[in-house]
């Protein structure tokens, strides 16, 4: 598996972890990326994939105030996003919209629109509603879920209900499912949780250890992939949670993030610390939920790794496809580069 | 019908058609019928056919001037006198024979009447002849009758007579011949006796009867003692058994009654394998002997009971290989089985003799068919079970018994090579018997061991598979800390096993079964694929070395994980020494080396080390110099920059190669692995001045002792290095502490664990 030379590359000036597709903007492929230095100003990147797709331009660079964990672009809205921040010793999370004239400005500073207070311990990511325009977010630190209602032109939120995990780990991560709006995974060191919004009250628990990242499948209903430290890429059927459905090996050393293509079905991308980006592609064909009646052909004996990217420096955190093009993935490693890449390649194949 | 006669007709040729046209006009009733039959069809009735009876002469010359030339004229006319001139010749001659006949005829006549003449008189005087005889020889008949009659009254009377004497006699007859043992007499006169008997024996012969049916009776006895006594000669006995039959008494309850006791005999007879090993005749040949002598007789006894001796014959031998099969389940030696079915087959032939059409050979074959296969078959599970139970010790040891895992792969390698070759030159020994015994069983053995021998290393495969399937991810979990720790062991023998069976075992065996077990034609089974079992351990071997290191290395990072989350970095103190967590990350490791010190072999290419350890030390000091310099300036940029740099001028190290089944391979990787992970949660924290000087102190530290361990030194730098920057890089305030205070914490440290080591030892 060669490297790629494919990618196109495009630097961060920091240590960066996340990036995020801006979902919102149609007429272009647009990132947004934010950094991680806990001594010098951070900056959020506004990155866009040029018509020709051979480069990556700077579009607008904004500082932030404090070093970005999480950065999660609005769905509905191109402008406006969300990060969660630490300056090192407390964390908080903001919703924060570029301001409209950022190309004429030299230096322009990102607007606030608000902050999520009231977490107490650190927080680990920031959920948006997973389609359309809504005014629902959640907020997800070590112990607690928080439901916001966020009013952008009033420039408040508020904390609709929150539950705490109640659990002897922490939470990780989680996810937001876009076939049942009321229903958001978590995930835990032991377990992935699942909670309903409405009550916010908890579901159904599966086991699998040290979950790292969650990420629902964008067509399948129930279905929903799980990247773990050590035990590789696992899919599960929320209908059999005792055991997953697939798995797959996943990364020689932590598989740190997993996200399902929006598009393309089985589609599955996976970053590590291996410093490597494996593509995968598994058939799901035999789910009985498929919208779409494919026939199943016997291609879950091949080798479900159909890729691995490895031109990397350094450990990779950030992953996301673009919906816009859905054959290309975005991934930011720590190093702060970010690499632009198309599995055109690889699917035309199938 | 009809259109082969209107064929036929025109074949007729012409003469005979005239005479049936003659012949037909004869007998027709009328003459006018004659034109509508068949025959005389439209174009003979006209009148210018010859033949036909409205011939008109003139007619006919007329159309035949008319039709024909001079010459044509001539010619007819030529044909015409001679067709005249036969017909003529055939009146004459019919006319001649006629006259003929008549002739001969008439002279016939006349003889006739000159013989008949006289004749009458002749006749006459013969019948008066006749008639006097007759009344002759009636007049005599009439004379003699009365006599006649008498004569044979009397004769009736004196048979009577005769048998009445005959019966009175017989008691006493019977007597005397049971005295002399004559039973044949004796039944022959009885049953002479019997019509007379069975007539009046319930009026007149009353007394008679009683005592001749005792006499019988005690014949019977006699004779039914004679049959069952095996001292009696064979003939006795048979004749003994006829005569029982002539008197009507019921031989077959006898001779179920003899075949029961011939089958109690049997059961005697039981086979018992141990004692064959003691090659002493035993007691049981003996009764083998009797047994068969036992069928000798009864054959002759009763001719007719074949079928059921044979049917008995056959249940000795299943019954001897059903106690063979159970035998052969308890791990027994080759010599041991052949032992057997020598015994057996001695019995078998000894029957085939007594009993010709029984078949017994083949019985005999099938059986001893079933019971190698079943050896063969048990042979292999006994093995697979062997190597099961050896690895399944590791998972059971105590604390206090020490079953060290290099006791357990030897004991394990050496069952997979010896006990497959042992195996192998055990039924190679069954293969060179020359008894005969298992001649026809060469192919199908061989065909036996191949398939034996690769279901048996698909299943030891599959054994493998589910041994290291029983805990899986998360048995650190469910199962205590010794339990998770020898199951690692277990996982790693697992992979140094499969990696012998692969790369020794199978090789070693199918050379073995090359010279021995050349394969025939496959007929009864898959053959044995080196190839494909090879490629199965291969696999197997290498997923479980991944397993180990996975198992390992999550324990480890378990470590880290608790380490990291433990306290609040931020507002961590100075470091006093080196954390705990490192004797603990350093003890983890002693296990692990331990462990695959007594399970993989070295490394044979040692020169690599040395050409690393080399690299490394460049690497190191360059490294060093520049962590220096780094943390005096302070300017975070320039630094990533400079490691950005350092990287590239840097050979990139192979953190994640391919694990190989050595020991250094495995011990690399796995530090490895876990100081990659021990970088990456550093990344997740954020360090105060003194956090990130602990973590400077506790990789500092981890450099002596891990470079004892570990092959490629300049890796495990760069990975502690790399801790080291990222702690710096997570760090509010990255000053490092300074070496001299450094060294000291190393040192007080080094002291206390050797303190504690000379104290515990």
């Amino acid at each position: 598996m060669q490297g790629a030379s494919s990618g196109i590359g495009y630097g961060l000036k920091y240590q960066a972890r996340c990036i995020s597709d801006v979902k919102a903007d149609t007429d272009h492929t647009t990132f947004l990326a934010g950094t991680l230095s806990l001594k010098e100003e951070n900056e959020v990147h506004l990155i866009r994939l040029s018509s020709s797709g051979t480069e990556l331009f700077c579009e607008g660079l904004f500082s932030h105030p404090n070093e970005i964990w999480d950065l999660v672009s609005c769905p509905f809205d191109q402008r406006i996003f969300s990060t969660v921040y630490s300056n090192g010793e407390t964390y908080g999370a903001a919703i924060w919209q570029i301001p409209e004239l950022y190309g004429e400005l030299n230096s322009p500073q990102l607007e606030k629109i608000t902050s999520l207070d009231g977490h107490a311990g650190k927080i680990k990511c920031i959920l948006w509603w997973p389609s359309g325009r809504h005014d629902k977010l959640i907020s997800i630190d070590e112990e607690n879920l928080y439901l916001w209602s966020l009013d952008a032109s009033k420039k408040t939120a508020q904390i609709q209900s929150q539950d705490s995990a109640g659990m002897p780990h922490k939470i990780s991560g989680g996810a937001w499912d876009p076939h049942d709006v009321n229903s958001v995974a978590a995930t835990f060191e032991s377990s992935l949780q699942l909670w309903d919004v409405r009550a916010m009250g908890k579901t159904i628990s599966i086991e699998c250890s040290h979950v790292r990242s969650v990420d629902y499948h964008p067509k399948r209903k129930h279905v929903l992939v799980t990247a773990e430290h050590e035990s590789g890429i696992h899919i599960w059927d929320l209908r059999k949670p005792k055991v997953p459905i697939q798995e797959l090996p996943g990364h020689t050393h932590w598989t740190w993030i997993v996200k399902c293509n929006p598009e393309y079905d089985g589609v599955i991308l996976s970053a590590g610390t291996d410093s490597t980006v494996n593509l995968w592609l598994v058939s799901l064909g035999n789910d009985d939920v498929s919208t779409e009646s494919q026939t199943e052909s016997p291609t879950h004996w091949v080798d479900p790794l159909i890729n691995t990217y490895s031109d990397y420096e350094d450990s990779i955190y950030g992953l996301t496809w673009s919906s816009r093009e859905p054959w290309i993935f975005a991934s930011l490693s720590y190093d702060g580069r970010v690499v632009v890449e198309s599995v055109k390649p690889f699917i035309s194949k199938k | 019908m009809g259109s082969d006669g209107d064929g036929d007709a025109p074949l007729l040729d012409d003469k005979a058609k005239r005479m049936r046209d003659l012949l037909s006009s004869f007998y027709a009733p009328n003459p006018s019928m004659l034109s509508h039959s068949p025959t005389a069809s439209s174009k003979h009735s006209t009148p210018d056919d010859i033949n036909s009876s409205s011939f008109d002469p003139n007619h006919y010359m007329n159309i035949l001037v008319n039709n024909s030339n001079l010459e044509g004229l001539l010619k007819r006319h030529v044909d015409m006198a001679a067709e005249i001139k036969n017909l003529d010749t055939d009146l004459q001659m019919l006319v001649y024979e006629n006259y003929n006949k008549f002739i001969s005829a008439t002279d016939t006549i006349k003889r006739m009447k000159s013989n008949i003449l006289g004749m009458e008189g002749n006749m006459e005087y013969l019948l008066e002849k006749i008639m006097s005889v007759q009344s002759r020889s009636d007049s005599v008949n009439t004379s003699l009758f009365e006599k006649r009659e008498h004569i044979e009254k009397l004769h009736r009377t004196c048979n009577l007579l005769r048998k009445v004497q005959f019966i009175y006699d017989l008691p006493d007859r019977l007597g005397k011949c049971i005295k002399s043992e004559a039973y044949a007499d004796a039944v022959r006169f009885y049953t002479g006796a019997m019509p007379i008997f069975k007539a009046y024996g319930d009026s007149s012969f009353h007394d008679c009867k009683r005592a001749s049916d005792e006499a019988i009776a005690i014949i019977v006895k006699n004779l039914q003692e004679k049959l069952f006594s095996d001292s009696e000669p064979i003939q006795v006995r048979a004749e003994a058994a006829l005569l029982l039959k002539q008197l009507d008494f019921p031989v077959d309850n006898l001779k179920t009654k003899l075949l029961e006791r011939l089958e109690h005999s049997l059961r005697d007879i039981q086979l018992k394998p141990e004692e064959i090993k003691n090659a002493s005749p035993s007691a049981r040949e003996v009764a083998i002997l009797e047994f068969v002598e036992a069928i000798h007789a009864f054959r002759v006894i009763f001719p007719d009971s074949e079928t059921q001796l044979v049917k008995i014959a056959k249940g000795l031998i299943t019954r001897d290989f059903v106690i063979t099969e159970e035998y052969v389940t308890t791990r027994i030696c080759a010599a041991d089985l052949l032992g057997v079915l020598r015994v057996i087959w001695n019995e078998s032939l000894l029957m085939d003799e007594v009993l010709q059409d029984s078949a017994l050979s083949d019985h005999f074959l099938e059986g001893a068919k079933a019971a190698v296969k079943l050896y063969v078959e048990s042979a292999f599970s006994q093995l697979l079970l062997d190597i099961s139970d050896c690895l399944l010790k590791i998972l059971k040891r105590d604390e206090t018994e020490e079953y060290s895992l290099e006791t357990a792969l030897d004991a394990s390698t050496k069952l997979a090579l010896q006990g497959g070759r042992n195996l192998l030159l055990d039924v190679c020994k069954i293969l060179d018997d020359d008894s005969g015994i298992i001649d026809k069983l060469r192919e199908p053995i061989i065909d036996w061991v191949q398939e034996g021998l690769q279901d048996f290393f698909r299943q030891l495969e599959d054994q493998f598979q589910s041994f290291s399937g029983k805990n899986n991810s998360s048995a650190t979990q469910i199962h205590g800390l010794t339990e998770a720790a020898a199951f690692a062991g277990l996982v790693l023998v697992l992979a140094q096993l499969s990696a012998f069976i692969e790369q020794t075992a199978i090789p070693k065996i199918n050379e073995e079964l090359a010279v021995s077990f050349s394969a025939g034609p496959y007929e009864y089974g898959p053959a044995f694929v080196p190839g494909e079992i090879s490629r199965k351990f291969r696999s197997a071997g290498d997923k479980f070395l991944q397993q180990y290191i996975n198992i390992r290395t999550q324990r480890i990072s378990l470590l880290q994980k608790k380490r990291f989350a433990t306290p609040k970095w931020v507002k961590h103190k100075e470091p006093r020494e080196v954390h705990m967590f490192v004797d603990l990350f350093l003890q983890e490791l002693k296990v692990i080396v331990n462990e695959v010190k007594q399970v993989l072999p070295q490394d044979m290419r040692k020169h690599r080390r040395s050409n690393a350890s080399s690299a490394s030390s460049k690497s190191n000091s360059f490294r060093e110099e520049k962590l220096l310099h780094r943390s005096n300036t302070q300017r975070a940029r320039s630094q990533l920059l400079e490691t950005h740099l350092a990287k590239l001028f840097k050979q990139k190290v192979e953190i994640f190669t391919k694990v190989e089944h050595t020991q250094e391979s495995v011990v690399m990787t796995i530090v490895k692995l876990s100081l990659k992970s021990l970088q990456e949660f550093v990344r997740l924290q954020t360090f105060n001045r003194s956090g990130f000087q602990q973590i400077q102190l506790d990789m500092q530290f981890l450099r002596t002792p891990l470079r004892e361990i570990v092959e490629d030194e300049a890796a495990m730098d760069f990975l502690l290095d790399e801790v080291i920057v990222a702690a710096t890089e997570r760090c509010l305030d990255p000053i490092p502490l300074e070496s001299p205070i450094l060294d000291k914490l190393i040192q007080a440290k080094l002291a206390k664990s050797l303190e504690e080591n000379t104290s515990s030892s």
